[in-house]
């Protein structure tokens, strides 16, 4: 009887074991395959003209030739660039206010707690915030809502990582400083921040790749165009956006532009991927105190 | 050193302000996004009041039809037939059912599925030296945008499901309760139609949110599986538990840091708008099939919230987009009281 039981339960495990694997290698074998034909689709469309041609011809005819997305493509870096501008500061500015403000006092929880839920927010809903704050009163889709959009969605995810990695800081470089008559503003902008400067930048970037690819908040901020004007007051391309436009037309032509534009998208997150995990893999070497 | 002493003291002043601005917009932001979607979806709500959630019927334009009498007949007066105006409905029930139906396939999917690989990372990987590599990806995948997937979703598995999936489905239904209930469904207006035709549907897009949601309700349940402590592990296996009853064991152990990994997932799914937008279909309409296409709360916004000229038609989508976000708050709120420690941080990151 017992050796029954005993057999039963190793051969339920070992179906269990057989599960476990085969989830993985399932999951694995599909996203991999995802992944592959994505790429593949991509590598067969890309070209050249890619990056230095803009959309040609009419819109809504069949382009025999539709050109590149040169456009988007630009569009795109000034989008994270100024999105960068307004997100990084505010990110970090309110991690130090949480690791080195804030004890318990009213306003560290509550900022803790949204930072942490913002993160949760469906996209396309902050897309709708910048409508309504920067699109409806300027009367039209420009670049400044889209990037402020971005800006809106990077800044929660810095400043828990910058507020994380200024915590790992021992409290000895801050009292050292001190010590020898700097300020806390000079502690901090010149000791507590340099110190965790690596383990800072892998939240900026990480915050970056996770803007680099949404649409939907841009949708109704940036607005999208068919040419990049310098004009910021106008509609304005991105890569994402173009993306969605080309996949979902009619023609043949503008949806092999738009595998084009997933590789190139797909190439600037796993450029910035890696070079998180290069940026953490050195960091560590330097065997920082954590 | 009085001056040296000002100048210090005003750094640390402007540092400070600058540090506490940057918070409280912060929380500003949220407070904004509130009151702004509060404020603009007031009117559709005082409008339609809870029938809002519960009324099928969305209709952004006025409709003319004959006037009906008591006993359904077309009223004739003077010769001509008379026009009724019927002004314009909001019932949000189709985007509502749509996310319901879209994101529950997905986890149907996912979490049997992620569970298992999270153990296996966890569990088996180590010993084969491919837990390195397996996280790598999978943490990569969890980086892909929504709209490469959508793109995939709309270029290859929306023409399979439409001319070889649904075809062999319907050969082996072939006349059954199965096939009649699948493959025609009965709308809240009492018509029935044929679906399955498009491809483009609530079981596509749960496809499609299931292939999304695997990365992170792996990545987080991993995270939760690896802080159960050692000793209750072992624990475990020095009493002659099997793999499987101490992994049983550690499930049951970690259920609340799972159930909230779980939730993260659901809120993903409920949220993801683009990779939706492209292979649901867009149809607002509540049936029961699954293969019938339809709408979610966020490819509703998608879709609508460019054109809606009219007042009450934009209003509507703002309480949409109201509900949609208060549900993501709840679910988020819920899965980060439950995944504790180190896992917050994989879930911040997606």
């Amino acid at each position: 009887m017992a050796t029954q039981r005993l057999s039963i339960r190793r051969v339920i495990s070992a179906g269990a074991i057989a599960g476990s694997a085969a989830a993985s290698v399932a999951i694995v074998a599909v996203l991999a395959g995802v992944l592959w034909y994505i790429l593949w689709r991509g590598v067969g469309a890309i070209s050249w003209e890619f990056f230095t041609t803009d959309p040609t011809g009419d819109p809504t005819g069949d382009p025999a030739a539709p050109g590149g997305m040169r456009h988007a493509v630009l569009g795109t870096l000034a989008l994270l660039l100024m999105a960068s501008a307004v997100g990084v500061p505010m990110g970090i500015l309110t991690g130090v206010y949480l690791s080195e403000y804030a004890g318990e006092r009213w306003l560290a929880g509550p900022t803790r707690f949204v930072c942490d839920v913002l993160a949760g927010v469906p996209s396309i809903v902050v897309g709708i915030l910048g409508y309504e704050l920067l699109v409806v009163p300027v009367g039209g889709f420009n670049a400044y809502a889209g990037a402020a959009a971005l800006a809106f969605i990077m800044a929660p995810i810095i400043a828990r990582t910058t507020e994380e990695m200024l915590r790992l800081v021992p409290d000895s470089y801050r009292a050292g400083s001190l010590a020898l008559g700097a300020s806390k503003s000079q502690t901090i902008v010149r000791v507590v921040l340099p110190a965790a400067a690596g383990p800072t930048l892998t939240g900026v970037m990480l915050a970056l790749a996770r803007v680099a690819g949404e649409t939907a908040p841009l949708l109704f901020t940036a607005g999208g165009a068919r040419l990049i004007s310098a004009d910021l007051g106008q509609p304005f391309p991105s890569l994402t956006q173009q993306v969605f436009d080309y996949a979902t037309s009619p023609f043949p032509s503008q949806r092999e532009v738009a595998w084009a534009g997933v590789l190139v998208l797909i190439a600037l997150l796993l450029t910035i991927n890696l070079a998180v995990r290069l940026l953490l893999w050195r960091t560590r070497a330097r065997a920082k105190p954590r | 050193m009085p001056p040296s002493k000002a100048r210090r003291s005003g750094g640390d002043r402007a540092l400070g302000l600058l540090a506490r601005g940057s918070a409280v917009t912060i929380l500003g932001l949220l407070v904004a996004l509130l009151a702004t979607l509060v404020t603009a979806g007031a009117p559709a709500a005082a409008r339609f009041g809870a029938s809002f959630l519960t009324e099928t019927e969305w209709r952004p334009n006025t409709l003319e039809r004959p006037r009906l009498d008591a006993r359904g007949e077309v009223v004739i007066t003077g010769g001509e037939v008379e026009i009724e105006e019927v002004p314009p409905r909001f019932g949000a029930l189709p985007a509502i059912w749509g996310t319901a139906v879209s994101s529950g396939i997905a986890l149907l999917i996912a979490v049997p599925l992620s569970l298992g690989a999270a153990l296996f990372v966890v569990r088996i990987a180590p010993r084969l030296r491919v837990a390195g590599p397996l996280s790598f990806m999978i943490e990569f995948l969890a980086a892909i945008p929504s709209i490469a997937y959508g793109f995939w979703g709309l270029a290859v598995l929306t023409p399979w499901l439409q001319t070889v999936a649904y075809p062999a489905m319907e050969r082996l239904a072939g006349g059954t309760w199965v096939a009649g209930w699948v493959f025609r469904t009965r709308l809240a207006d009492g018509t029935e139609i044929p679906v399955g035709l498009t491809g483009k549907d609530m079981l596509c897009g749960g496809l499609v949110l299931a292939i999304m949601v695997i990365p992170i309700v792996t990545a987080v349940a991993r995270d939760v599986l690896r802080s159960v402590p050692r000793g209750q592990l072992e624990g475990t296996l020095a009493l002659g538990a099997t793999w499987w009853q101490s992994s049983w064991g550690m499930m049951r152990y970690a259920r609340a840091g799972l159930f909230g990994a779980v939730m993260l997932g659901l809120a993903r799914a409920a949220g993801e708008t683009m990779a939706v937008t492209m292979v649901i279909g867009n149809n607002m309409q509540v049936a029961a099939s699954p293969l019938a296409p339809a709408q979610t709360m966020a490819s509703l916004l998608a879709n609508e919230f460019k054109e809606a000229s009219d007042q009450l038609h934009q209003s509507a989508l703002l309480l949409v987009a109201l509900i949609l976000l208060v549900m993501s708050l709840a679910l988020n709120v819920t899965a980060r009281s439950l995944v504790v420690g180190g896992s917050s941080r994989t879930a911040a990151a997606h």
